[in-house]
C-alpha cells in the first residue's frame, strides 16, 4: 500500500472536510492509506497528492463519490443499541398516533413522517419499519406513515435502497424469526420484503447542506454521524435539525451522544433507561426565571 | 450487501450482451468493453470490484493482458477469467499470475453468481473490519467527551444542591433572605453550565 505524507494527509482532510463535514486528522494515517491507496492505484496516480488535485479540478463528481464511498465509515447494524427501537414501540409512537388522531379526519388520515438523517446501508430504517409493522399490524395501512433515509455515501444508499443485506450483516443484530418473516432469500443473501421497503424512500443527502427543503418530520434519528464532525459543525446540525421537528417531535441520537451544552434548543427527557429529545417549549432558562419571579413578588410583598 | 462494481471484456458480443442481461438484474453494476484496449481505457478513469475477462481476444492486449494490468495497478480489483475448453492449461497459468478464478465457456451463469457472490461477500467483510476499527475508535472518542461534559455538569449540579440545601438549613435568616441566596446559587449553577 502507498505511504501518504503528512502533507498529503493535510491536503486530503481538508478536501474530505469540504465535501463531507468528516474531520480527520494525522492521527488517521492508517484510514488514508488503507481507504484510498486503492483508488490511488486503480486510477493509476501517482500518488495521493495527484487523487487529491484530481477530484478538487473534476470533471465530474465521479472521484468525488468514490472518495466520499470508501473514506465514509459504514458502521451499522439492525437494532443497533436496542433501546431506541423500545422507546419507539412503547412511547414515542402511541404517544405520537394519540396526539395525531384527535386532529385527524376521515379525509385526512394520521400521518406521520420518519428521517433516518445518516442511515448508512439502510438497517436504521428497516428496523423502524418493521417495529411499526409490528406495533400496527394490519392498521398500518390506515395511516399514511413515511420513511426517509439519506446519507451522503452514494453506495450506502445504493445498497439501502436495494434492501439486500449478506449473511454477516444479517446476523448482527436481526433476529431469527423478524428475518423469515421479514425477509426473502436473494442470491447468496437477503432481501427486504415489499411491503417494508415500500414504506420507505432514499436518496443521497450531505448533511453539511441546507436540508430545510425536505419539510418537518415528526421523529428524527441523527445517530452515530454528528461524531465524525467538528465540534462546531456538530453545533450547527443540531440547531438546524431543531428546525425540521414538528413542535412535539422526537430527536434520538446515538447512545454514546449527548447534546448537553451542545444545543440549548433540546430538552432532554427519559422513558425507563432511554433519552430522547424534545424541542423546548418555554424560554430555556425558564427555571431561573420563574424563581426569579417568585422572589420578586416575596420581596414586594412584605415591602 | 454491497453492489459490485463489474467490468466485462470480451470480443463476443453475444457473450458481453448475455452476462449483462443477467447480471444487472442481480444489482451488479456493468460495464462492458469489446476488447483490452477499451477495458484499459475503462480501468483508467474507474474503480472495479471485479473484471470479468476473455482469456483469448484478438489484438492486444489479450485475456493476459487485461489480467496483467488489472494486477498490476491495484490489489483492490479481481479477475475471473472466462476459458474455451482448449485453453484450460493456459488459464491455470493465469491464475498463477493472480487471476481470482476461471470459468469455462459456454458460462454456466450459477456458477458465476456463486463466484461473485463470495467475492462480494468478502469485499463486504474487509470494508465492514476497516469500519468496524474506526468506527471504535471514533465512538471512544465521542464518548469520553460526553462523560467529561457530564461529570463536569453533575458536579456543579451536585455542589448547588449543597449549597441550597445548608441554606435551607439557615434558619435564623428570613424566608426572604434564604430564597434570595437559593436563587443566587442556582444563578450561578446555571451561568457556569451553559
Ligand atoms: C456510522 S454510520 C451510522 C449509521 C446509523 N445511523 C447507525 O447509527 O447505525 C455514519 C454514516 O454517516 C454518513 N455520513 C458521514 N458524513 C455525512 C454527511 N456530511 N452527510 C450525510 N451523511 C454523512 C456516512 O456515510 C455513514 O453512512
Amino acid at each position: 500500500m502507498k505511504k501518504i505524507t503528512p502533507e498529503e494527509i493535510r491536503q486530503l482532510s481538508r478536501y474530505i472536510y469540504d465535501v463531507s463535514g468528516i474531520a480527520l486528522d494525522q492521527s488517521k494515517a492508517y484510514l488514508f492509506e488503507t481507504r484510498l491507496g486503492p483508488l490511488v492505484e486503480a486510477h493509476g496516480l501517482a500518488d495521493y497528492a495527484e487523487l487529491c488535485r484530481k477530484a478538487r479540478t473534476g470533471p465530474g463528481k465521479q472521484l468525488e463519490n468514490e472518495i466520499v464511498d470508501a473514506i465514509s465509515t459504514n458502521e451499522t447494524l439492525f437494532f443497533r443499541d436496542n433501546g431506541p427501537f423500545e422507546l419507539l414501540r412503547n412511547k414515542i409512537l402511541p404517544d405520537l398516533i394519540d396526539a395525531r388522531s384527535a386532529r385527524a379526519s376521515k379525509i385526512l388520515p394520521v400521518s406521520l413522517r420518519i428521517w433516518s438523517a445518516a442511515c448508512s446501508t439502510g438497517q436504521e430504517v428497516y428496523s423502524v419499519a418493521i417495529v411499526l409493522k409490528e406495533l400496527l399490524q394490519q392498521d398500518l395501512n390506515r395511516y399514511r406513515i413515511k420513511l426517509l433515509g439519506t446519507d451522503i455515501s452514494d453506495a450506502a444508499i445504493a445498497q439501502a435502497s436495494r434492501g439486500t443485506y449478506g449473511k454477516f450483516e444479517i446476523e448482527r443484530g436481526l433476529p431469527r424469526d423478524k428475518l423469515v418473516k421479514y425477509f426473502r432469500p436473494a442470491g447468496a443473501g437477503w432481501k427486504i420484503k415489499d411491503d417494508l421497503r415500500a414504506m420507505a424512500t432514499f436518496r443521497k443527502l450531505n448533511l453539511m447542506l441546507p436540508f430545510g427543503a425536505l419539510g418537518k418530520f415528526d421523529i428524527v434519528f441523527c445517530r452515530n454521524v454528528a461524531i465524525y464532525f467538528t465540534p462546531q459543525d456538530r453545533k450547527k446540525l443540531f440547531e438546524r435539525l431543531a428546525g425540521v421537528l414538528a413542535p412535539d417531535g422526537y430527536l434520538i441520537i446515538g447512545a454514546t451522544e449527548s447534546l448537553t451544552g451542545v444545543c440549548p434548543r433540546f430538552t432532554p427527557r427519559r422513558h425507563l433507561r432511554s433519552i430522547y429529545y424534545q424541542l423546548n417549549t418555554a424560554p430555556k432558562n425558564e427555571l431561573r426565571k420563574s424563581i426569579a419571579h417568585r422572589t420578586g413578588r416575596r420581596v414586594s410583598l412584605t415591602a | 450487501m454491497r453492489n459490485l462494481n463489474i467490468l466485462v471484456v470480451d470480443d463476443d458480443p453475444v457473450t458481453r450482451k448475455l452476462i449483462e442481461k443477467k447480471l444487472a438484474p442481480a444489482g451488479f453494476s456493468i460495464t462492458l468493453a469489446e476488447n483490452g484496449r477499451r477495458a484499459l481505457e475503462h480501468m483508467g478513469r474507474e474503480l472495479f470490484d471485479v473484471v470479468i475477462t476473455d482469456l483469448m481476444m484478438p489484438g492486444e492486449p489479450d485475456g493476459i493482458g487485461v489480467l496483467k494490468a488489472a494486477r498490476k495497478k491495484s490489489g483492490y480489483t479481481e479477475v475471473l477469467l472466462l476459458t474455451g475448453h482448449a485453453s484450460v492449461d493456459t488459464a491455470v497459468e493465469a491464475m498463477k499470475a493472480g487471476a481470482a478464478d476461471y470459468l469455462q465457456k459456454p458460462v454456466n451463469f450459477h456458477e458465476l453468481m456463486i463466484r461473485l457472490d463470495r467475492i462480494a461477500e468478502y469485499k463486504n467483510l474487509s470494508k465492514t473490519a476497516l469500519d468496524l476499527r474506526e468506527a471504535m475508535d471514533v465512538t471512544e472518542c465521542a464518548a469520553a467527551e460526553t462523560i467529561q461534559e457530564l461529570e463536569l455538569r453533575a458536579a456543579v449540579l451536585q455542589d448547588v444542591l449543597h449549597k441550597i440545601g445548608e441554606t435551607l438549613r439557615q434558619t435564623d435568616l428570613a424566608p426572604d433572605q434564604r430564597l434570595a441566596m437559593v436563587e443566587s446559587h442556582l444563578s450561578a449553577a446555571f451561568t457556569e453550565v451553559s
